[in-house]
């Protein structure tokens, strides 16, 4: 793994959730894709499982840290507990396919942010505007965009896109 | 995992030093980013037409003039021939940047780039398109947090149009606020401007902050008014701002 690129590329890819992802939002709900859970599955598929478990927490914890004014803890646990049960599956299944890679994603995507809103609900907030959006919209956006945008990660990363990650 | 669970046991005021320390970091990319996200979304203008903006900046402008002139026809009514200072004569308007704007059910505020260096403190009111939009809830050296006049924490006192009643105005999230405790005698119209009261040391006069959308009665009391306000600029479409500082010390 080529940490000082990873670093890069988290920076990058955190800056654009922010608020430049708005531009690529859909309908009136204000559907938008979710970069972050796209990395994460990417790394949990094409890293070491090792690796993939101390980069889904970095994910995590970026977005935790994106959102002003919410609590920080909930996306680091789940994005930290969906990217270790990917990492641990992917040694079991081999997510190669583009079609298997969005389902991953949406699943990943769904099955965490269930566990941002319950552990959200136990600080006393309510972790999404639209709860419908963070359930279906955004993991269904990001599982179709999601797949194209591997090939320029692995490029970034200089990471062979037919290796397996199975240490 | 420990690590998660510590941060979200961790009192919010430490943790969300992280996410100030993350917007202060990378203000400038998240700017450009901002930047680019509302130009993308603002439409086609025409040239015999002026931008919602303009539009909104211009009518709230009128609006505090009106106000102005009110208040300054009461004020020569009272005092008769007694000299006053203007309003907001001798205050020191900062003007800032957005950098990043959260505007949700739990969460509406902004993050603008003037802090403690610029005379900026906790409490001061901020406006954007000349109506007030909230008031600084978090400052640091080089930035400052705004916490908008809709987020739930928001509380700020009110005039509704002609009114001679101050309330309480409370945000619900979602661009919206409301005022309650305001007995059914009153009559109220969809439409009608809602002032933010004069605060001494920090608000030198009632400045425009909202209308009324709704008015209905309360469902706790029914002789009561439950009134829904939302404010008259388009928060999240703003990229700048300027705080009202009442008494610069320089």
């Amino acid at each position: 793994m080529r940490w000082a690129r990873f670093v890069v590329f988290i920076l990058i890819a955190t800056v654009l959730q922010a608020d430049l992802v708005n531009v690529i939002a859909v309908s009136s709900l204000n559907i938008k894709p979710n970069l972050l859970l796209i990395l994460l599955v990417f790394f949990a598929v094409y890293c070491d499982t090792y690796e993939a478990i101390i980069i889904s927490f970095v994910i995590g914890f970026s977005a935790d840290i994106i959102v002003i004014g919410s609590a920080m803890g909930p996306q680091i646990i789940s994005y930290g507990l969906f990217g270790t049960l990917l990492a641990y599956l992917h040694r079991v299944i081999a997510i190669r396919k583009m079609p298997y890679q969005s389902a991953a994603i949406f699943v990943t995507g769904f099955l965490a942010s269930i566990l941002v809103c319950f552990l959200s609900f136990l600080r006393g907030q309510q972790a999404y505007p639209n709860m419908y959006v963070a359930l279906f919209g955004t993991p269904l956006y990001s599982a179709i965009i999601g797949p194209f945008l591997f090939l320029p990660s692995a490029w970034w990363m200089h990471i062979k896109t037919h290796r397996f990650g199975l240490n | 995992m420990l690590a998660g669970f510590i941060f979200l046991l961790t009192p919010q005021s430490l943790t969300n030093k992280f996410q100030f320390a993350f917007a202060r970091i990378f203000r400038l990319p998240l700017s450009i980013s901002r930047n680019i996200s509302l130009a993308a979304r603002t439409q086609e203008s025409f040239t015999d037409v002026v931008s919602r903006s303009e539009y909104n900046r211009l009518q709230n402008h009128l609006a505090n003039i009106t106000e102005q002139l009110e208040q300054e026809h009461q004020n020569v009514e009272k005092l008769s021939g007694f000299r006053n200072r203007l309003p907001l004569e001798g205050a020191k308007l900062v003007l800032a940047d957005v950098i990043t704007a959260t505007i949700s059910s739990s969460h509406n505020e902004l993050i603008i780039n003037r802090g403690q260096d610029d005379g900026l403190d906790e409490g001061q009111f901020v406006l954007g398109d000349n109506s007030i939009i909230g008031t600084i809830s978090n400052v640091s050296t080089r930035t400052s947090q705004v916490k908008l006049i809709t987020d739930v924490s928001s509380k700020i006192a009110v005039r509704i149009g002609v009114l001679d009643k101050y309330r309480l105005m409370e945000g619900c999230g979602n661009n919206g606020a409301r005022i309650r405790l305001l007995p059914i005698q009153y009559k109220i119209k969809t439409g009608s401007n809602v002032y933010a009261d004069k605060k001494p040391g920090l608000l030198g006069t009632a400045i425009i902050a909202g209308t009324v959308v709704q008015c209905k009665r309360d469902d706790e009391n029914p002789s009561l008014w439950d009134v829904t306000v939302k404010p008259v600029c388009e928060i999240e479409m703003l990229d700048n701002v300027a705080v009202i500082i009442m008494n610069p010390k320089e």
